[in-house]
């Protein structure tokens, strides 16, 4: 009788213990997604070490890989888009704050040497956006896009203009170089050009009310510009070869997945393009410094998180020859249809458990 | 035998323990009765009596509705912002989703003596009369038969995201606002703040993801643009959700804690669980009933309302080829 007594008393916390167990067990079966939670680059070891050194960003926190290894750069903030110079010894990137961002010069290791715009406002329409810094080639001017002016005639006009300035002059300077079309956000993602010329993405709106994007070249502030690309391919995201023969560009053709494409770049045309990679969510394509190489971001795994991806190139393809160039704000007449190609590489990922943000490419020497 | 049988017990009261969140739910916040007002008139073909449940694995209607759900508004008293009419086909895998304009202008169910003359808005149905109303408005005007409705709350989608932990979205465009409603964060309710969501793909968490939805005011289609960003983010967080299991649930279900709700039962919302994974996005059928060609704007205010008019010449046929 004793025994039994005891055995129940023993018995009691088995129970306890073996239904707190069914309890936790059913925890540790949770999705991935729900549990995953992205982790600082700096904690992380790339599974692929990269040639020369990189920029990237997570969360507004800059981030230098470099032999292998992450190093946090910069002060505290809302950090993206970074962009060297020329000479590789200095960045630009944009820092946001609740209503407008800036543009500031830093050196290599995150320290500011100089706020180069200054867009905020006590009036909240006064504030503005300046994204996407990029230096020319000369390294004396700065191009961005700045939602500058703003429509204020009918409904509220909040859309974003490439603007070229004197990197080491003032915002004053600044020189407006393109007109968007309104309403659609306008123009992103300037490239100077060695020729003195500029390649930019414009969004604009086709007779079906769709807004696509297309690559544009344009020569000067205010002449016409030249799309590169048709409105039916949705190009955008382009990076130039460090030689300026290829650009690499992200396609989307009006679904939500997209083409990771590279073009031959004569300087003012774009011949036919590869598809290297088709239907993903591809991001931020650069060119490794050596042009035998892209690397991108896109996501990985369950949670959807954007990785690291490095992509060796198949040898380029000839120089376009000079094809009519498409009408403004038409799709082109002689657009560059991908064509077929040699499968190529694999990608490769670099970043594991991080959480690298899409639309901010990567600064890589 | 008695040792087994308590052990039984106890994992099975650790399980309800685990479950009970979505046991509590279920009872609160799924399975809502809805009593659908019959029509005064009804539209040929119109099925106005309360919905019926569709059998096991037969296509199946949803009105999902989105709402500002904030203290500017009495509890079930919202303007619905977003209008989806999402038909689900478990045999074809196939799903249609169309977007209505909250500012379509609608005559109204006349029993729910809201508004003179009984015209407004379709999003002012719900704040009227609820999903009934909304139910009973789509209905009569689309002439649709809808088997469920579900409701969620801005606030409830923010926490629906970022408990999915983000979700991947291809953004096509700058969206650009100075005019975003600054009302969720805490401060004063008609306040406005500007936003920016930059192009291309990106992983965007809940606040975002609203950002990304919500924002109309420098969209050169309006309130169509913002009915096609809306879709994207469904499909975007059906993607998303087709990575969970059951052990996910207490935690999605705290997360709509008051933010959701739905006429489906469990049942169903568990088999629309178990479907959406099975669907691809060439299965999808999205439609946007996009001005000029489904609807237009009149030039003028009507009852001191920025309105759209319908085609309805032009949406009903859409509608009886999407919505059979």
């Amino acid at each position: 009788m004793i025994l039994r007594r005891v055995a129940a008393v023993l018995f009691v916390p088995l129970m306890l213990g073996f239904g707190s167990g069914v309890y936790l067990y059913l925890g540790t079966l949770k999705s991935k997604v729900v549990k995953e939670h992205a982790k600082l680059p700096t904690v992380t070891k790339p599974k692929f070490q990269l040639p020369g050194t990189m920029f990237v960003v997570q969360e507004g926190r800059l981030f230098k890989l470099s032999g292998g290894n992450f190093t946090e750069i910069g002060p505290a903030g809302d950090w993206s888009q970074p962009t060297l110079t020329p000479d590789h010894t200095r960045l630009v990137a944009v820092l946001r704050g609740g209503a407008s961002s800036d543009l500031y010069l830093m050196d290599l290791d995150g320290q500011i040497i100089k706020r180069l715009t200054k867009n905020d406002s006590r009036i909240l329409g006064a504030n503005h956006w300046a994204y996407y810094p990029r230096i020319s080639p000369d390294g004396g001017s700065l191009f961005f896009s700045i939602d500058n002016p703003k429509l204020v005639s009918n409904a509220p006009g909040v859309d974003l203009s490439v603007w070229g300035m004197p990197l080491n002059g003032t915002q004053s300077q600044a020189r407006r170089w393109t007109d968007p079309y309104w309403y659609t956000g306008g123009d992103v993602s300037p490239i100077p050009l060695a020729g003195g010329g500029l390649l930019y993405v414009r969004h604009s709106i086709d007779p079906s009310t769709a807004v696509h994007a297309q690559i544009y070249y344009q020569a000067r502030p205010f002449a016409l510009g030249k799309p590169l690309t048709s409105a039916a391919d949705d190009c955008s995201e382009p990076a130039l070869s460090p030689d300026g023969t290829q650009l690499a560009m992200v396609c989307s053709r009006g679904k939500q997945t997209a083409a990771l494409e590279v073009a031959p770049f004569n300087g003012s045309a774009l011949g036919p393009a590869k598809v290297l990679l088709d239907d993903g969510l591809y991001a931020a394509p650069a060119w490794s410094p050596d042009g035998k190489a892209i690397a991108y971001l896109a996501p990985a795994g369950d949670a959807g998180h954007f990785q690291l991806w490095y992509l060796a190139l198949p040898p380029p393809a000839p120089s376009p020859t000079a094809s009519p160039s498409p009408s403004p704000g038409v799709s082109p007449t002689a657009t560059p249809h991908p064509t077929p190609t040699p499968a190529p590489p694999a990608p490769v990922q670099v970043t594991q458990g991080v959480d690298l943000t899409g639309t901010s490419a990567p600064a890589w020497y | 035998m008695l040792t087994v049988l308590c052990l039984a017990l106890s994992g099975f009261a650790g399980a309800a323990a685990y479950f009970f969140p979505v046991v509590v739910a279920g009872v609160g916040q799924t399975g809502q009765t809805v009593v659908v007002p019959p029509s005064a008139s009804p539209s040929p073909g119109v099925k106005t009596t309360p919905t019926p449940s569709a059998s096991p694995g037969a296509a199946f209607t949803v009105l999902l509705l989105g709402s500002d759900d904030d203290s500017k508004f009495q509890a079930d008293h919202v303007l619905t912002q977003s209008m989806i009419l999402v038909r689900v086909d478990p045999a074809s895998r196939h799903v249609t989703m169309l977007s209505i304009p909250r500012d379509l202008w609608v005559p109204l169910p006349t029993e729910l003596h809201c508004f003179v003359g009984y015209s407004a808005k379709i999003d002012a149905a719900y704040a009227c009369g609820g999903p009934a109303a909304a139910i009973a408005t789509v209905q009569r005007n689309f002439h649709v038969h809808i088997d469920e409705y579900a409701w969620i709350g801005l606030k409830g989608l923010i926490k629906l995201i970022d408990q999915l932990g983000g979700i991947d979205v291809l953004v096509t465009n700058p969206v650009l606002d100075d005019f975003y409603p600054d009302d969720i964060s805490g401060g004063w309710l008609y306040g406005a703040k500007r936003v920016a969501v930059l192009p291309g793909a990106q992983h965007l968490d809940g606040s975002q993801a609203l950002q990304y939805v919500r924002s109309r005011h420098n969209d050169i289609n309006g309130d169509f643009g913002r009915s096609a960003r809306q879709q994207e983010v469904l499909l975007a967080i059906k993607a998303k959700a087709s990575t969970l299991n059951a052990a996910d649930l207490p935690d999605i279900v705290n997360a709509l804690s008051g933010e959701f709700k739905t006429s489906m039962g469990l049942d169903r919302v568990r088999s629309l669980l178990g479907v959406a994974s099975a669907f691809s996005l060439a299965n999808v059928q999205q439609v946007v009933l996009y001005a000029p060609t489904y609807t237009y704007y009149p030039g003028y205010y009507i009852s001191g309302q920025s309105v759209v008019l319908p085609h309805w010449n032009q949406i009903l046929p859409l509608v009886r080829a999407t919505f059979p």
